[in-house]
């Protein structure tokens, strides 16, 4: 997925310029990255293979914009902002196959067994096992104060909440955020770039996406488990944390596709409005621990 | 002013006043609303919704009919139906704009009046009303325990004979108008721009609700 990104940001075959973020150019600076990932682990056999999936790539995968005498959809295609959604629809028909066939059904199960107390408990030990690398994103954000809280948080809820299962700093005047790497990266100015659909991971764009892949190297809790042979502990929290998830929205997602005419567009603006909501509310939250 | 010579200043003074009284008679019946009228519009109408929708006593037939009333009466639909088609408005003709808002119409109630049957006890909270330069914007809690409230958001505005009206709701920061804009700009934006085959792929949607809701 990278390296066909950065193959493209090298190309121009797909017409979509992509803008430079007011300061600094994050085109160029994922170039640059991406040239030197490729220098160092490029073989003549992986690049043989790198290129024939490129090649293919390029050539399914960009979508075709509209001609030149239609202003109106001239406007309309740059500023949907999907050039490769030919790929992307791929692979968001891919991912739900995959929901309809594996995910739902588990998630249903998952509601099926558990008692609603014991689902909520999940939940918030899950939120709290994401507080280290929350933790970073916040301080990387700048935002000192919202990393106290957090830090708080993680305190609190591990030790008297009993490992994260109960949320007692909420009740004193420290509510929960959300916070990620790629929320970091837009508050530098980064913007989304052009619409992603990532392999299992969804909706997503080229900034969020390295967030995600930096966050999952990143994670201190990971070093932990890695470390102490908890390796297996890892994949448990990456399977709980996606069946609790898919768990909480199975109402909205069947919603949305019951109404929507076109279920990928309808994911596509919900996603990115949704994705402006957290970073702007990152952006301008009053983050000094409320009054209990 | 010394336009006006004395004598004629009192007379001047009483027309004044007459103008001013019959200014005030005329005004238009519906003042202009407040931030205050426009929480307790949204309050109304999660109160109606409860009492007359979400109500399982009721059949599904009253049930549907109660929401499309409260519906009507409470959304600006000409306006949301054509913030909805977009820049494809303009090149409908008013016959395919009526079929438009009519099936558009029907999506949303049998939608809400089939999610209105789950009711488990959600209550909204209106926080507080805002004044903006389309009309309102009043914002609410859902309250659904265990989970953390929904924030909610209202977009209202005042129609033409000065009632409150609902333009958006934003869920979460979703708006509901704008997915909807790129959900059918992207369905017609693939089959060049044809209305009728909007309005039918709609009007199938609907069939097809109506058959599960029924079932």
């Amino acid at each position: 997925m990278f390296i066909c990104v950065g193959i493209l940001l090298h190309s121009p075959h797909c017409n979509k310029m992509l803008p430079d973020a007011a300061g600094f150019s994050p085109r160029a600076m994922l170039a640059k990255g991406l040239n030197r990932f490729l220098m160092t682990h490029l073989t003549p056999g992986k690049f043989a293979s790198v290129i024939g999936l490129a090649v293919l790539l390029l050539l399914a995968g960009c979508a075709t914009p509209p001609p030149a005498d239609d202003p109106d959809a001239v406007a309309e295609f740059e500023q949907m902002n999907d050039p490769l959604e030919p790929m992307n629809r791929t692979i968001f028909d891919f991912n739900d196959w995959l929901d309809r066939n594996a995910l739902k059904p588990a998630a249903l199960a998952y509601r099926a067994v558990t008692p609603e107390f014991v689902r909520e408990g999940i939940a918030n030990a899950i939120a709290n096992l994401k507080s280290p690398m929350m933790f970073l994103s916040d301080l990387l954000q700048g935002n000192v104060t919202r990393g106290g809280v957090t830090l708080s948080r993680f305190v609190i809820n591990s030790t008297v909440g009993v490992a994260g299962l109960w949320d007692p700093a909420t009740k004193m005047g420290l509510p929960g955020h959300y916070s990620d790497m790629g929320e970091a990266f837009a508050l530098w100015g980064v913007d989304e770039q052009f619409y992603l659909v990532l392999p299992l991971f969804g909706p997503s764009n080229p900034r969020d996406a390295i967030g995600l892949g930096i966050e999952s190297t990143l994670d201190p809790l990971s070093y932990y488990m890695n470390d102490n042979h908890l390796r297996w502990a890892s994949w448990a929290r990456f399977l709980v944390t996606g069946l609790s998830q898919r768990e909480a929205y199975i109402e909205t997602l069947d919603d949305v596709k019951r109404t929507s005419l076109d279920y990928y567009s309808a994911m596509r603006s919900l996603y990115r409005q949704r994705r402006e909501s957290q970073i702007q509310d990152a952006r301008t939250g009053d983050w000094a621990p409320a009054q209990p | 002013m010394k336009i006006f010579p004395p004598h004629l200043r009192l007379p001047r003074a009483f027309a004044a006043v007459t103008l001013a009284v019959a200014v005030l008679l005329s005004a238009p019946a519906s003042a202009q609303k407040s931030s205050d009228d426009a929480k307790s519009f949204i309050q109304d109408l999660a109160q109606q919704a409860i009492t007359t929708v979400a109500n399982r006593n009721l059949s599904d037939k009253d049930r549907t009919d109660n929401f499309r009333r409260l519906f009507v009466a409470s959304f600006d639909l000409p306006q949301i139906s054509q913030f909805v088609l977009g820049r494809y408005w303009k090149n409908a003709t008013p016959e395919q704009q009526q079929d438009f808002i009519k099936q558009f119409q029907e999506l949303q109630v049998l939608n809400w009046t089939q999610r209105f049957k789950d009711y488990k006890g959600e209550n909204l909270a209106v926080t507080s009303a805002t004044k903006d330069e389309r009309g309102f914007t009043v914002d609410s809690q859902l309250n659904h325990p265990p989970a953390q409230p929904l924030p909610v958001q209202w977009k209202i505005h005042q129609g033409d004979d000065g009632k409150l009206l609902v333009t958006d709701i934003v869920v979460e920061g979703v708006s509901m108008a704008i997915t909807q804009r790129s959900d059918y700009g992207a369905m017609l934006q693939g089959n060049g721009g044809k209305i009728d085959a909007l309005v039918n792929a709609l009007r199938t949607r609907n069939d097809q609700m109506r058959a599960a809701n029924g079932g």
